[in-house]
């Protein structure tokens, strides 16, 4: 056990001091405690090696020795390694450390992270005050948004492509937002419904717009998430529910109150199926004023519900 | 005996190096702190580095490691691990995700220590302004959240979704917290006898009564929030055994539906539909399920949720056809 991680250490200590790529054989000569004489067991423990130390986030970057190409070689390049200096100050790291003991997230890593900064300073929280999940993919489509690279993935069924400018966590869910280029145009996705693992594309593979933060997706409630031409909607809540309606979607979608309390709020819908749904939820006390077909839509939903035969 | 994953131990190893080198004054208690291990591991992993090194591994290309009598660690001769590890991205957005979150929590101060922080990591990993963080802001939250710190018993106007009904009550708040996009308070309820939980974005109103809550709360609060909850159910319902259960068969398209719902027993069938027994707390619940999951929900028993559904739909209808 201790002499695996002690091969280890060195594994990672030479590989980062090489000037060139080493090849299996030359780390083998060099290396101490050393990998088997047999090469296909000498094979299986550099592969195994190398895998922990992809889990922990050294990559090794793999290539040709010399310019003739031949022989493959293997180092960590010092840039790939190296975390540049965040500079953080104690304060800020007891901060940090509050943040990660007081934000459930449901998996060790943002503890991993701690450690890399200089470990947990302070007392941390005893309690937490907030818990969240990270969906599959989100790291890579962080990384994506990091280095910029366009991201491909499967999504209800289609294939979609998507230069991710940032994300946001809303209403319990992760988004990845960003520039469609099939549509030309802005796009939310629900990370957690992404259906296969998304293609990295090249770094550097598009540019953000200066000016734009994924706060600006978060303008309005989950209607505005969608892919349909956008319309304005507005929606009569009765008095005994305008309180709640008004809380989520805040004073500024009040267009009209009336004499009964009621209220008149309005919609930027991008997403009729998640508009509908936010009518029904409020049962008999919403009904859709405008525009035509969205009235018209929530009617023959119903219709067909109510006119089941029993 | 076992013995700790090499993982683990070669990753705490590359933290402690740049961090002895970095502070020069480090005892090997506070490293047992700072890492959350005891004194004997960090220990061992001194004990481990002065045979670790570069080839041809002779004195000078050893790693050198001093402890003297105080405990004061000293490295040398490991310029290669003098800075640290890169994040991966799953620790990188996992911790900003927290640290984000608890910048959104209204009262926290963006230009504090944590702020700050943020912002220097989100430029070290190339995010700066990327990743947003919203956990609602209910307007009633800061009056929650000082009525638990000062102990105070409140009334409410609480909304109830599952009956689709309004109640007022009094309350002992015990904690205020956000899980998965909605914030919830535990307080003892004394129109229920017993602790509850209400989500703050239903709650109406909020009046002091003047009186304050016994040092402790009578009645046990609610266990610790668990996870998984979604936007159709919530972690306010807690099925009981008396409650009606409903069996469902979900269009392929609604399947995630299943994932949001308390669920007796779920089956996932060969076309990718997904047979589903829900509890349900009460009817208006059941027919917003229905209405909103329209002919991607196959009612499979008992008999009267079909009539319910119908009648529902009816019901709504006359708002639009008066």
């Amino acid at each position: 056990m201790s002499e695996r991680l002690e091969r280890l250490i060195n594994l990672t200590a030479t590989l980062l001091d090489t000037r060139r790529p080493l090849t299996l054989d030359e780390l083998a000569d060099r290396l101490e405690p050393g990998y088997p004489e047999e090469l296909a067991s000498r094979r299986r423990q550099f592969e195994r090696d190398k895998e922990t130390l992809r889990e922990l986030g050294i990559p090794i970057t793999v290539g040709p020795v010399d310019s003739l190409g031949g022989e493959i070689g293997y180092r960590i390049l010092p840039d790939d390694y190296y975390l540049p200096d965040p500079g953080l100050d104690p304060a800020e790291r007891a901060a940090l450390h509050l943040a990660v003991t007081g934000v459930e997230t449901g998996g060790v890593e943002p503890l991993d992270a701690l450690r890399k900064l200089g470990g947990a300073e302070g007392e941390g929280a005893g309690e937490a005050v907030a818990t969240f999940a990270l969906p599959a993919h989100l790291d890579l489509c962080f990384d994506a948004v990091a280095r910029r690279c366009a991201l491909g993935f499967a999504y209800r069924g289609e294939a979609r492509r998507l230069e991710p400018h940032g994300l946001l966590h809303r209403f319990g869910h992760w988004y990845v937002v960003g520039h469609d280029p099939d549509r030309d145009a802005i796009r939310a996705f629900r990370v957690d419904r992404i259906e296969s693992v998304p293609t990295v594309g090249e770094a550097d593979g598009f540019t953000v717009p200066v000016g734009t933060t994924p706060a600006d997706y978060l303008a309005s409630d989950p209607v505005t998430f969608g892919a349909d031409a956008p319309v304005r909607a507005r929606v009569l809540v009765a008095a005994e529910r305008a309180p709640l309606v008004v809380g989520a979607l805040g004073d500024v979608a009040v267009e009209e109150t009336r004499a009964d309390g009621a209220v008149v709020v309005g919609l930027d819908v991008v997403n009729i199926d998640a508009f509908r749904s936010f009518v029904l939820d409020l049962l008999d006390h919403a009904e859709v004023l405008e525009p035509p077909h969205l009235r018209a839509d929530v009617v023959a939903w119903l219709r067909a519900q109510a006119e089941v035969a029993t | 005996m076992s013995r700790p994953l090499a993982g683990p131990r070669l990753a705490r190893v590359l933290a402690i190096v740049p961090y002895v080198c970095a502070n020069p004054d480090t005892t090997v208690t506070e490293l047992a702190e700072r890492f959350r291990v005891p004194r004997s591991e960090i220990e061992r992993d001194l004990a481990l580095l002065p045979m670790c090194g570069l080839p041809p591994y002779t004195a000078d290309r050893l790693i050198d490691v001093w402890v003297d009598d105080e405990g004061y660690v000293d490295i040398r001769l490991a310029e290669y691990f003098e800075r640290p590890l890169r994040l991966t991205p799953a620790e990188g957005v996992a911790l900003l995700a927290a640290a984000r979150a608890l910048l959104a929590v209204p009262g926290a101060d963006p230009t504090g220590p944590l702020g700050t922080a943020v912002a220097k990591l989100e430029a070290t990993v190339g995010v700066s302004g990327r990743i947003a963080v919203d956990v609602g802001s209910a307007p009633l939250l800061g009056a929650l959240r000082d009525a638990v710190a000062a102990g105070e018993r409140l009334e409410l106007d609480y909304h109830s979704y599952a009956r689709d009904e309004l109640t007022t009550r009094r309350v002992d708040p015990t904690r205020v917290f956000h899980v998965l996009g909605a914030w919830y308070l535990d307080a003892f309820c004394h129109r229920a006898g017993a602790g509850r939980r209400f989500r703050v974005d239903r709650i109406l109103a909020v009046r002091p009564t003047g009186e304050t809550v016994p040092a402790a709360p009578p009645g046990p609060a609610p266990a610790s929030a668990p996870s998984g909850a979604g936007v159709l159910t919530d972690l306010v319902y807690e099925p009981r055994a008396g409650d009606r259960r409903v069996e469902l068969r979900l269009a392929p398209e609604a399947a995630w539906v299943a994932d949001d719902l308390p669920l007796d027993a779920r089956v996932d069938e060969a076309d990718g539909s997904v047979r589903v027994t829900l509890a349900v707390s009460g009817d208006a619940f059941l027919e917003r399920l229905l209405l909103r999951l329209g002919p991607a929900a196959e009612i499979l028993g008992p008999p009267e949720v079909t009539e319910l559904r119908r009648s529902a739909a009816a019901r709504l209808l006359e708002r639009y056809t008066r």
